[in-house]
Parts: structure tokens; C-alpha cells; sequence
């Protein structure tokens, strides 16, 4: 895996935790709203939603289940467990030191 | 870590649910994207379309999923091995070859494994095994290094020996035993004949030997006084007790006489009894007796000087090192002990002692037999491995195209290797599991044949360690063999297996083509030394056969019986007159002559396949020499011996019924006593002293092979029955007959039992089966070795066939467009076949070296012929290059039945 992708793969990530830390979503809705949240900036096509979903739920940090959608449609719901929302926090906070060294590095003359 | 592994859990177990609802989740997702747009104002259609585009391939997404997922690697694992057993499944004659090439190679090494495993590699069933030694007599006259020694000698060893922790003593012979009588009080049953054992209390703790119930032996049982008790063995307790503990304090009845049972012994508690009484010279194993390969019967050796004086030698030693001793110490010692006795005692003239290992004396007779077997089921496996690394490497180039494609889509090579790995080890284990049904089969047939004094061969069987070997072996094969033709995938250039039609560019081909003529030379080479060796030992075998044993075998039918003191009473004060033996030999050789088709009949004390036993003697007049004279072999037989096995009269007579126990003592010398005792003299009229009784050579006849026809005769002499009867009352009837010997058997026992109804006779067979047996290890080992080079032949030959009819088929193109222009038919013939001879001829050559190397392996199981005989090596390489021409010869053919049109226009 290159770099590039690792960085891309965490930052999905990162996004998907922070986009249900409000509360459950399904899939289309997580997807929606890291489009909203990010400014339309992160396009999340279902390839690397779906997988990344299933991922971090396998790893303890989602949780999901079955359940009804606005509209009556049976939809699987994503929830942040205890251990996600502690990720996300860890995560959100290595994200920052991340961005402002490269603010900081950007510029620098 | 633990919700890893729940959904490890639930994705390798509940596969369907976790499926289902992965479906489920993409179809809510098509559905709530599409209602979205549906509601941003698109038509429902257009709607359903941009939902779907938005979601891309749902099998796509779906594999993305499953590769994420906590044991996505076994999952792809299994989806291999489907995939391998799918492509096995495609070609299932080419699968079935393969499975059965590498079967029988499996099959033959796990059938010679768990023997060679169950008789040497297991560990004794004795405490710490390699402080036993036996301790053997030597006589310097006779040159023997393996003899049994006296009651008295063996009480001295036993009592001056510091070396030696423990020295204890064993007898052997055989017993008839008594069917107990039924629970209901019915008649006993009819007596069987068993080993049996007579030892000193120190035996079974000298072995570290527990009895398995009641006790062993003490001092005390030993005393001449002694109350008679007996110890059995386990199987004895299991076929006649039903294994009940009340078997302690009954009674058994051992050739008649009452015993009390005091222990029950576990059958390894002979460990290596048999194998001692086969290497002692003057003795045979039980095992020649018919009386099976088990001591069944145990009893006190009583330790009595006057039946057993010190010129009587029936006493075998088995001793314990003592803590910090080692087997040299323990020869110093008792060879210093030798030498006082020596000095005090004038029949220990001559005798020195021979201190020998256990573990030598049991397992070096068989250990090179069987190395031997398994080097050679190792080359077989080898041949078929070859084999099959040929033919996978042959159905390699046909999947060059396969491989091609999947490396342009972007398969890795390591990946590729993987898949072909898989599938070789997927087929090596359905061999090895084919080879394991085929080693059941025929290991049931190799214990049948093989020779009885092989030590533990009753522990022989497929077991846990034997599955795990033959795992072992199946994957190794398979990684190794099917790692090759993966290597050669490997090197397949994509771009020309996709464009070309022969499928691999024309370098790699010629690659592939030249390791499958490495590995068809190797396997032709493997085959020769095989079928070398097994030729040596045929042609042994033959000369052993036509070895003339110096007696006529065919047409006689033996019987033996043993008279229990108890009816035939022994009185040393009158022998040779004990009448009631006389009566007894008197009236079977009557009834036995009288058999309808009996053309002659004879009692003797031994047959002329059994050793007997030998003595010291003087010549009347010559007395001084006697002393550096080894002792001679005694054969006691009535007048009617020499007709019945047909062993000529050189000069003087032959014993006549004259030759009564009354009468002048008189006997015959063999051929080879006359040479060696008598040289340019006249034997006959002159007197030996045997017995205490001078008694004139009246005859010499020739030799008798007494010792089987791999050795020469021993110097002999032949006492009349009468003037010789048996003290210890063993007989044997010998009956010639003009019919089927074996048919005449129950007629035999018939009359014995019409002599002595009470009486057990034993090992009732044709004289010449007694010979087959006298040479059943060479021949166990010639027909295995036989065997498995036929096996390895054919194996080369299908190898020959299979790379020429394979370079036909690639050259198919070229063929037809030299037919086509006019090339002979015949000399394509010719060209292929010249190939095939060319593998075959190099193959040989390297063979034969192989052979002459490996054959001094084989020397100690030669018989009059060289390891490197050139008579058996011309036959093997002419041999093998005429098998070489016939798998050749069917390719060539199908080189000029080309039809030249449809080869060119498959293009």
C-alpha cells in the first residue's frame, strides 16, 4: 500500500467516526454527511464506504443494526461504541498536530 | 479484540447470514439513494439508473467488503483449495495417473516404514536396553563364538562377576500344554504345542520385566525340591483363561505334569529370546518348530548339577552391566573367569566366553534387510515423485495460456506459485491418503511372507507415528514436486502465450523440454540401480536353489514329537536301553512304513534340516589330537534314514537293523569328517569314542546341508537310533512317499495318535517346506526388492513414454510439413525412437554406476555371486533399454499417423 493510500485510508476513516458522532446512521447517510460536512471537499463512493464500514466494525469501533429509515425503508444503522468515540477523540487530535505541523511547514520561508 | 473476533467468528460460521445481509445493506442503499434523487425531482427511472452508478459494481463493492473482513486470508485459502480440487476435477484421468504414481510410492514407504519403525525404531519393551548383554561360550576348536553354556559355568559367572549387576539364565524348548477342562467339568481339550521357557529368578528383573499378575520366579523355585509352578504369557491367559485373575493358584499341565500358575507375564517379556536362539550355534529357534514366534509357558530353570553337568550345554546368559561398567570391562572379566575354569575343569578344554550386546544380537540380523527395503521404497518414491513433477511439468505448458491470462490481470507470481503449490499438495494428499489404503493391504501380505524370526513383527501395524510419516512424506512430495512446474509458469512471457499458438515462447520451451529429459534420465537411472540390486539377489537366490543339499527333500513329509518323561522314562544308569522309547519308535516306524504309498520310513532325533547338536570325541588310538578337534554333529537315525531322504553310501554299509542296542556300537562318518578327521587314512574299521562307548566306523556317506544350503556341512556322525536314543525325547518321523507329501499328513498323524493317543505331534510338513523356510528372509527380501524395481520400471517406462509422446505433440506442425514434403515415414520413426534411446542409454549408463556403488550394500545378502556380477549388469541395461525401445516405439508411431491437414490447419 503506498503512503498516499494509508493517508487517504485514515482520513476516511477519521471522516467516517466523525460523521456519527451526532448518532446512528446508515450507509447513504454517513455518506451524505461527511459530503456536507467536509463542503462537498470528500466524495465517499460506496467502494470504499462499504468495505471501511464493515472494517471499523469489525474492529470494535462501530456498532450496527437493523432499523428504519426516515422513509420506511429497512436500513442497517451505524453507531460510534465507547471505544470509537475514544478513537475518534485520538484520532481527531493526532489530525491536528498533523495539520498544523504541515500549516507551520507550509509557511515557513 | 474480543468484537475481532465475534465477527470472525460470525463471518467464517454464519457465511450465509453475513452474506444475505450484506446484500440487504447495498440494496437499502440503491433504494434510499434513488428515492433521494427521486425527491430532488428526477424521473423514478433516471432516478434508479444514477443510484446504481453511484454505487458502482455491487460485486465489487461486495469483494472489497469481504477482503476487509477478520480471516479474509484463510477464506482465500479455502477458495484455493476449491479452486486446486476444481482443477483436478477437470482432468480426471491425468489426476488419477498421478494420484496412483505417487500412491504407490507413498503406499510401499508407509508399508516399510511401520515395519522398520514397529521392529527397530520403537524402544525395547525392557528397562534400559543397552546395559543387556548375552553372554555366549567360545570354542576354540570348532572356531564357534556363539555357544550356549553349562549349568556349573554359568553358576560360577554368576558368582564371581563383578561387572555385571545381574546374570541370569534361560532354557528353551517346547511344551505340550493341556486345554483346561471346560468350566462344566467336560473333558480337556486336545494338548497344544508351545515355546516354552525354563529361567533363573534374576531373569525378568535383570530385563526390568514386571509380571502383569501373581509373581515371577524366586530362588527358591529353582531348588531340584522345588514345588513344579509355571508362569504364562498374557496371549495364553487371553485364549485359555478369558484373561479371569482366578488363573493364579489353578492348575496347568505342561507335557503332563501338573503345574500351579503363579504369575502371567506380558508378551514382550521374551524380548529377544528368539533372536538369541537363532544366532546360537547347535540351537534353532522356535520358530523352525512350528511352534510359533511367542513364549507362551514359563517355568524355574532347576538348578540341578547332576542333570545339567558342566559337559552339557543347553544354558543361554543374559546379564545386566553393572552401574559404570561397559561391554568390554564385562569381556575382560569373564574371559579372566573363562580361563580359571579352563584351567580347573577338563571339559571346559577350549571354552572362553564372547560378551555381546543385546540390542546387536537382536536387531544387526534384520537391521540391513530391512535399511535395505527402506532405501529402496525411498528410490521408488523418488521415481514416481520424478514422474509426477514430469507430467505436471507436461500439463504445465498446456496451461501456459491459463497462467498468461491471469498474470495480464494482474495475478502475482507469488500468488500464481501459490495456486500451483496448493494444487500439488491438495494431490499429494489424496496419494497419501490412496497410499495409506494400499500400505493396510499390503502390509497384511508383508507380514504374512516375512520370516518369523524378525523380532517384533507381532508389533507391527499403522499407527499415529506411521500416519504422521506418511503426512509428512505426502507434503513434502507434493511442495517439492509441485514447486517446479510453478517456477516454470512463472517464466511464461505473457505476451507470446497470449499471440502464440504453441502457447510458450520457443526458449522457455526448450527449458521445459530439457528438464523433462534430466528428470526422465534420473528416473531410468533410479530404476537400474533397482532392478540391478533385486537381479543380484535373484540370481543369489537361484544359486541357492540349485544348491544340492546332499539329501533329496521333495517326496518327504516330517512330523515331530516330544515323549514326556513322565510315560518314557529316562535311566541314565541303562541307557542306550530304555525300552519303552525303543517300543514307541519301534511301532510308529511300523505304522508310518505301512501308510498306503510310503515307499520308505524313518525315526531320527532330528531331520536333516535341524542342527541338532554336536559333541566332543576322541579316535580310538589318537587321543593327543582330539584336543584342538572342534566337536562333530550327532545324528541318530534307524536304518531306513538314508533311503527315505536319499542320502548316498560313499563306501563300507549304511546302519542295518543288525544294529541293535545290544549289539557291537557302531556308526557312519559324513564325507566331511572323513576329509577333516581322517585324511589319507582309512576310516573305516577304526574307532570312535562318543558316549561313553568306543564304536567302529562301519560306513561313509556324504554330506548333508544340516544347516541349510547357504552353509557347508559340518563334520557328522550317524549313531543307530537304537544304540542312541533320545534322553531329552524328542523324535522326528520322516516318511517318503510316491504322492503329494503334504496330502499324506493326517494318515501321519494318525498313526501317531494310534501310537500314543495322548501324544501332541508338531510341525507336520513336506521336507521341502522346511527348506523354503530355511531360506524365507532372502527370499522375503528378493521378492520385496523384486517388487518394488518391477514397480520402479514401469514407472521409467511410462516417464520415456510420456516425454516422447509429448515432443510428438509439440512438434506436431513440424512433423506434418516434413511428411507433407516428402520425409519417409520411417525415418521420423527412427528419429524419435533414437531419442527415446538416447534418454534411456544415458540413464542406463548413469544407473549402472549407481548400481556398482550401491551393490557392496548388498553384499552380505549375496550368495556365489559379485556385487558387481557383469552377467546381472549386461542383463539389467539390455533389459532396460528394450523396455526403453517399446515405450518409444508407440510415440514414433504416433509421429507418422499425423494426419498432415488438420495439423496445419489447427493454425
Amino acid at each position: 500500500m503506498s503512503p498516499r493510500a494509508d493517508l487517504l485510508r485514515g482520513t476516511l476513516d477519521l471522516l467516517i467516526l466523525k460523521s456519527l458522532d451526532p448518532g446512528p446512521r446508515h450507509g447513504l447517510g454517513v455518506s451524505r454527511r461527511i459530503a456536507q460536512i467536509t463542503g462537498d471537499t470528500f466524495e465517499v463512493k460506496p467502494g470504499s464506504l462499504f468495505p471501511a464500514l464493515h472494517r471499523l466494525e469489525g474492529r470494535g469501533w462501530l456498532a450496527s443494526e437493523w432499523g428504519e429509515s426516515e422513509n420506511r425503508r429497512r436500513a442497517r444503522y451505524y453507531r460510534l461504541t465507547a471505544r470509537g468515540r475514544r478513537q475518534l477523540r485520538l484520532e481527531a487530535e493526532q489530525w491536528e498536530r498533523i495539520a498544523l505541523a504541515i500549516g507551520w511547514a507550509l509557511k515557513a520561508t | 479484540m474480543e468484537g475481532r473476533l465475534v465477527s470472525f467468528l460470525r463471518n467464517t460460521f454464519r457465511r450465509r447470514q453475513v452474506e444475505g445481509e450484506l446484500d440487504e445493506e447495498l440494496r437499502a442503499f440503491l433504494d434510499l439513494a434513488a428515492r433521494e434523487k427521486v425527491a430532488a425531482g428526477m424521473d423514478p427511472e433516471a432516478a434508479a439508473r444514477a443510484a446504481r452508478l453511484e454505487l458502482g459494481g455491487v460485486e465489487q463493492v461486495k469483494r472489497e467488503v469481504r477482503a476487509g473482513r477478520p480471516g479474509a486470508r484463510l477464506e482465500d485459502l479455502v477458495r484455493e483449495i476449491h479452486g486446486g480440487m476444481r482443477a483436478l476435477w477437470r482432468s480426471p484421468g491425468l489426476t488419477a495417473a498421478l494420484v496412483l504414481t505417487l500412491a504407490l510410492g507413498i503406499g510401499a514407504n508407509t508399508a516399510i516404514f511401520s515395519v522398520v519403525d514397529g521392529v527397530l525404531l520403537r524402544p525395547a519393551p525392557v528397562a534400559d536396553v543397552d546395559h543387556l548383554v548375552i553372554v555366549w561360550e567360545t570354542d576354540r576348536h570348532s572356531g564357534t563364538s556363539r555357544e550356549p553354556a553349562s549349568l556349573p559355568d554359568f553358576t560360577d559367572f554368576q558368582r564371581r562377576a563383578r561387572s555385571l549387576a545381574r546374570l541370569a539364565a534361560f532354557m528353551a524348548g517346547e511344551v505340550n500344554v493341556a486345554a483346561p477342562a471346560a468350566a462344566g467339568g467336560g473333558a480337556a481339550g486336545d494338548p497344544r504345542r508351545v515355546a516354552a521357557l525354563s529361567v533363573t529368578d534374576e531373569l525378568w528383573p535383570a530385563l526390568g520385566v514386571a509380571p502383569l499378575l501373581g509373581r515371577g520366579f524366586t530362588a527358591a523355585d529353582t531348588r531340584p525340591v522345588a514345588a513344579r509352578v509355571a508362569v504364562i504369557s498374557e496371549s495364553l491367559w487371553a485364549a485359555q483363561y478369558e484373561r479371569s485373575p482366578d488363573v493364579l493358584g489353578r492348575i496347568i499341565r505342561l507335557d503332563e505334569e501338573a503345574h500351579v500358575i503363579v504369575g502371567v507375564m506380558p508378551d514382550a517379556a521374551d524380548f529377544g529370546v528368539l533372536q538369541i536362539l537363532s544366532r546360537a550355534a547347535y540351537s534353532r529357534s522356535f520358530a523352525d518348530r512350528g511352534a510359533g514366534g511367542r513364549v507362551d509357558v514359563w517355568t524355574p530353570l532347576v538348578r540341578d548339577d547332576e542333570r545339567l553337568p558342566r559337559d552339557t550345554h543347553p544354558i543361554f546368559m543374559i546379564g545386566r552391566l553393572a552401574g559404570g561398567s561397559t561391554r568390554a570391562a564385562a569381556q575382560d572379566e569373564l574371559a579372566g573367569i573363562a580361563a580359571d575354569l579352563e584351567r580347573g575343569f577338563k571339559e571346559n578344554d577350549g571354552r572362553g566366553v564372547f560378551v555381546e550386546s543385546l540390542p546387536d544380537a537382536v536387531f544387526a540380523p534384520v537391521r540391513p534387510a530391512l535399511m535395505l527395503l527402506l532405501g529402496t521404497v525411498l528410490l521408488v518414491l523418488l521415481v514416481a515423485s520424478v514422474n509426477v513433477a514430469n507430467l505436471l511439468l507436461a500439463r504445465g505448458a498446456t496451461r501456459a495460456r491459463e497462467v498468461a491470462v491471469r498474470t495480464a490481470l494482474g495475478a502475482t507470481g507469488a500468488r500464481l506459485a501459490r495456486q500451483f503449490a496448493i494444487e500439488s499438495v491438495l494431490l499429494a494428499l489424496l496419494a497419501g491418503a490412496a497410499g495409506l489404503a494400499l500400505a493396510f493391504a499390503g502390509l497384511r501380505v508383508l507380514l504374512a511372507i516375512a520370516p518369523a524370526d524378525v523380532p517384533r513383527l507381532a508389533q507391527v501395524g499403522v499407527d499415529a507415528r506411521v500416519l504422521l510419516f506418511t503426512l509428512a512424506v505426502s507434503i513434502t512430495v507434493g511442495v517439492a514436486f509441485g514447486l517446479m512446474p510453478a517456477l516454470q509458469a512463472r517464466r511464461v512471457e505473457v505476451q507470446s502465450a497470449l499471440r502464440g499458438e504453441g502457447g510458450i515462447h520457443a526458449t522457455a520451451g526448450r527449458a521445459r523440454r530439457r528438464l523433462r529429459a534430466v528428470l526422465v534420465v534420473a528416473e531410468v537411472a533410479l530404476a537400474v540401480m533397482l532392478v540391478s540390486g533385486a537381479g543380484l539377489l535373484t540370481r543369489s537366490f537361484w544359486h541357492l536353489r540349485d544348491v544340492d543339499p546332499g539329501f533329496r527333500p521333495d517326496g518327504v513329509l516330517k512330523a515331530e514329537v516330544q515323549l514326556p518323561a513322565a510315560r518314557y522314562p529316562v535311566d541314565f544308569a541303562r541307557w542306550p536301553d530304555l525300552p519303552e522309547i525303543h517300543a514307541f519308535t519301534r511301532a510308529l516306524l511300523e505304522r508310518a512304513a505301512a501308510l498306503p504309498g510310503v515307499e520308505a520310513a524313518a525315526m531320527a532325533g532330528n531331520h536333516p534340516l535341524d542342527p541338532g547338536f554336536t559333541n566332543s570325541f576322541t579316535v580310538v588310538g589318537r587321543e593327543a589330537e582330539a584336543g584342538s578337534w572342534p566337536e562333530i554333529s550327532v545324528r541318530r537315525v534307524t536304518p531306513g534314514y538314508f533311503a527315505t531322504v536319499r542320502l548316498p553310501l560313499v563306501r563300507g554299509r549304511l546302519i542295518a537293523t543288525s544294529d541293535v542296542t545290544a549289539g557291537e556300537p557302531v556308526l557312519l562318518v559324513n564325507r566331511a569328517a572323513a576329509d577333516r578327521f581322517f585324511a589319507g587314512r582309512e576310516p573305516l574299521g577304526r574307532q570312535i569314542r562318543l558316549w561313553g562307548a568306543a564304536r567302529r566306523i562301519v560306513g561313509v556317506v556324504g554330506d548333508e546341508r544340516i544347516h541349510g544350503p547357504a552353509a557347508a556341512a559340518p563334520p557328522a556322525v550317524y549313531l543307530p537310533l537304537a544304540q542312541a536314543p533320545s534322553a531329552a525325547g524328542g523324535e522326528v518321523v520322516l516318511v517318503r512317499t510316491r504322492g503329494d507329501p503334504a496330502a499324506l499328513a493326517p494318515a501321519l498323524r494318525g498313526a501317531i495318535r494310534a501310537v500314543d493317543p495322548q501324544l501332541a505331534a508338531f510341525g507336520i510338513e513336506p521336507l521341502d517346506r522346511t527348506m523354503d523356510r530355511s531360506v524365507s528372509q532372502r527370499r522375503f527380501v528378493m521378492l520385496l526388492l523384486g517388487l518394488f524395481a518391477g514397480l520402479a520400471l514401469v514407472l521409467a517406462a511410462v516417464g520415456v513414454y510420456g516425454v516422447l509422446a509429448y515432443g510428438v505433440a509439440q512438434r506436431r506442425r513440424e512433423l506434418a510439413i516434413r511428411l507433407v514434403l516428402g520425409a519417409p515415414p520411417g525415418q521420423l520413426r527412427r528419429q524419435v525412437v533414437a531419442q527415446g534411446l538416447l534418454l534411456a542409454g544415458a540413464g542406463v549408463a548413469l544407473g549402472l554406476a549407481g548400481a556398482a556403488a550401491l551393490a557392496r550394500g548388498l553384499e552380505s545378502m549375496l550368495f556365489a555371486v559379485a556385487p558387481t556380477d557383469p552377467a546381472t549388469f549386461a542383463a539389467v541395461a539390455a533389459f532396460l533399454l528394450v523396455v526403453a525401445l517399446a515405450a518409444s516405439y508407440l510415440p514414433a508411431r504416433l509421429a507418422t499417423r499425423i494426419d498432415p491437414m488438420s495439423a496445419l490447419r489447427d493454425e
